[in-house]
């Protein structure tokens, strides 16, 4: 498993000892040693993936960094979650994606309606295996419980990803609609039930 | 001698005096006490920085603040770092500089290597390649998009950094703008950079965790 | 750390970026700025229904019930604001006045006011109220002069009257370029405060220019 280290909430150093790791385009600041950059695409996820991508306008790069030495990943001051993953599957917003072990198995998935006012994309990536996995989060992220008993509700914009036995929803209220329709155009929110664990962030996403 | 602290970590206070403090335009916040301040281009340089100012057109807009009071600081919610010269020189991106005084003497430096050439193709390719050089003793105060990492360089390890990223370095440090086609093409593809910046020798390099100029 | 509704905080910070309030009665709070919620809750819009009285008694103001809706119900509410610092207030028999955007919510005993300066809201009486800010809050004692960028706000005192310093303006002009550049950055005008209270900045409303 590759090394990955929090140099701060907001960077993340990744060593590698002749190892790749998949990290976003355009995400990394710094390096040293000997290291490669090549652009890839979401694994596993053929042409009919790279078509969706381009239909759900998720605009997400990705680039195979390989080699030997330190590599330092930042994206818009943003601060950093790191999920590390032991055999489990994550559903992440693409546009959270930041970097994961090159081992493990990624893919875009459909994910309903999500997105279709806001423009987010219409398209959540799933990331699989075992290793780490990191997420951009504005303003510090916040690990919510989902059980049975308690579902969770979520605005679609604070939303980053979960993991676990959920399943998701999308719940159109009017009453929410009242209230959230207006400033961000979202009429519906995100319903979590099952069990595991959702992560949030503090904002809107931007 | 001003006091600097930090009020939090995006606010700067400078105590002052009746001295004279450097800073970015339109940083101050608030202030109490008799403060006059005034317009300045170049803070404490000399004319030979003035002229070097002028030819590689690196702009730096700064104001003076003279008085007796309290002065805070503080520019678009950036964070703000505090930083301790005794005797040395650091190497700041203009953009990044927030607040220093007449302790520092100021200059601009060019960060490639290549003479003329080296210039020209770096005044073609923008941003990040003159820097700010303070030298002497004393505080001075940077800003940037997150907090600042200080990554130290040693001379079996060279680091390479992206210019949108850089902030400022000191040390005996040489640097070298370097372009790579990997990085040309899918690392600088948002921010259309088509190099790096490449540190060699002993010292510390400080970055941001944003690029300048990128969305959000 | 893993958090559920019975271990969120009851009225309190999740991290500086999150507030959690535990809705047992009415609360108001601000259009879009709920991220998460466990349990029954319901929104409600200002001035319809069962809410038109506290659109009277609470809002003074048919601009703010725009911006304002009513939660209801139990549960726990999460806020937050563009990644900002988010903390709680408390006021008794207080008055503040706060950059409006900057108010997520608060409990329908206060009396919410609009002000006379554009942009601002004067919360009135006793009850608690959640704010956001770029960075921490750092409170300063008058006298002083604040840029209107960072100013979030002004408790138990009169308004602030607008001062320009004319040498500054001199100076612009006297300075090669500076028609052009570095005019009107805020360092040639100033709200002057006068007088006892406290006065509220932030590092800037408006956020990084990206």
């Amino acid at each position: 498993m590759t090394h990955f280290r929090l140099e701060s909430s907001r960077l993340l150093e990744v060593e590698l000892r002749n190892e790749r790791v998949m990290t976003r385009a355009g995400a990394m600041v710094a390096y040293d040693g000997q290291i490669k950059f090549e652009k890839s695409i979401l694994g596993g996820e053929g042409l009919f993936g790279a078509l969706k991508r381009r239909v759900g306008g998720e605009g997400f790069d990705l680039m195979t960094t390989s080699g030997t030495g330190r590599v330092y990943i930042a994206q818009n001051a943003a601060e950093i979650l790191l999920v590390p993953l032991q055999n489990e599957k994550i559903f992440i917003e693409s546009s959270s994606l930041l970097a994961f072990d090159d081992g493990m198995r990624s893919n875009t998935v459909f994910a309903g309606l999500r997105g279709a006012s806001s423009g987010q994309g219409l398209f959540t990536t799933t990331v699989e295996g075992t290793g780490n996995v990191a997420a951009i989060s504005d303003g510090t992220a916040i690990l919510l419980e989902v059980t049975p008993s308690e579902p969770l509700f979520v605005d679609p914009d604070a939303f980053i990803g979960f993991k676990g036995n959920i399943r998701q929803e999308f719940v159109f209220d009017v009453n929410w609609k009242t209230m959230i329709g207006q400033s961000s155009g979202e009429s519906y929110q995100l319903k979590f039930t099952g069990q595991g664990l959702v992560y949030i962030q503090p904002s809107e996403r931007r | 001698m001003p006091q600097y602290s930090l009020i939090n970590s995006k606010m700067l206070s400078i105590k002052l005096h009746g001295e004279e403090v450097y800073a970015k335009r339109g940083s101050m916040i608030a202030y109490t006490g008799q403060v006059d301040f005034a317009p300045s281009s170049s803070g404490s340089e000399g004319l030979g920085g003035r002229a070097m100012r002028s030819v590689t057109g690196e702009q730096m807009s700064l104001m003076s603040a003279r008085g007796t009071g309290e002065v805070l600081y503080a520019f678009y919610g950036l964070h703000v770092t505090l930083i301790q010269l005794s005797g040395e020189t650091f190497f700041a991106e203009s953009e990044s500089l927030l607040a220093y005084d007449g302790r520092l003497r100021s200059g601009t430096q060019f960060m490639g290597s290549g003479g003329m050439q080296g210039m020209l193709r770096g005044a073609a390719t923008g941003s990040g390649l003159f820097t700010t050089t303070l030298e002497g003793a004393g505080e001075l105060a940077i800003v940037s998009d997150g907090d600042s990492f200080a990554l130290d360089v040693t001379h079996d390890r060279p680091i390479f950094v992206d210019p949108q990223a850089y902030i400022g370095h000191r040390g005996q440090l040489q640097s070298n703008i370097v372009t790579d086609v990997g990085w040309k093409s899918f690392v600088g593809q948002s921010s259309g950079e088509s190099y790096q910046l490449k540190f060699t020798g002993l010292g510390t390099v400080y970055i941001q965790a944003a690029e300048r100029g990128g969305n959000r | 750390m893993i958090l559920n509704h019975q271990t969120l905080p009851a009225n309190g910070n999740i991290n500086p970026y999150a507030f959690c309030i535990d809705v047992t009665g009415e609360m108001l709070i601000r259009k879009g700025k709920m991220i998460a919620y466990y349990g029954s809750l319901r929104f409600e819009a200002l001035g319809a229904g069962p809410f038109e009285v506290l659109v009277n008694e609470v809002l003074n103001s048919p601009l703010q019930a725009r911006n304002f809706v009513v939660v209801t119900g139990r549960g726990k509410l999460i806020l937050g604001d563009r990644g900002h610092n988010l903390a709680s207030y408390d006021l008794e028999d207080g008055s503040l006045t706060i950059r409006s955007e900057n108010v997520l919510g608060f409990q329908p005993s206060l009396a919410c006011h609009e002000s006379i300066i554009p942009g601002y809201l004067t919360l009135l009486g006793t009850g608690s109220f959640v704010a956001s800010s770029n960075g921490p809050v750092h409170f300063l004692e008058p006298p002083v002069k604040v840029d209107e960028d960072a100013l979030l706000g002004w408790a138990d005192m009169p308004a602030p009257s607008y001062r320009y310093d004319y040498n500054y303006v001199r100076g612009a002009l006297r300075t090669v370029g500076a028609l052009v550049k570095g005019w009107g950055t805020g360092e040639e005008k100033q709200l002057d405060f006068s007088g006892n209270g406290t006065v509220l900045i932030q590092a800037s409303e408006r956020g990084v220019q990206r």
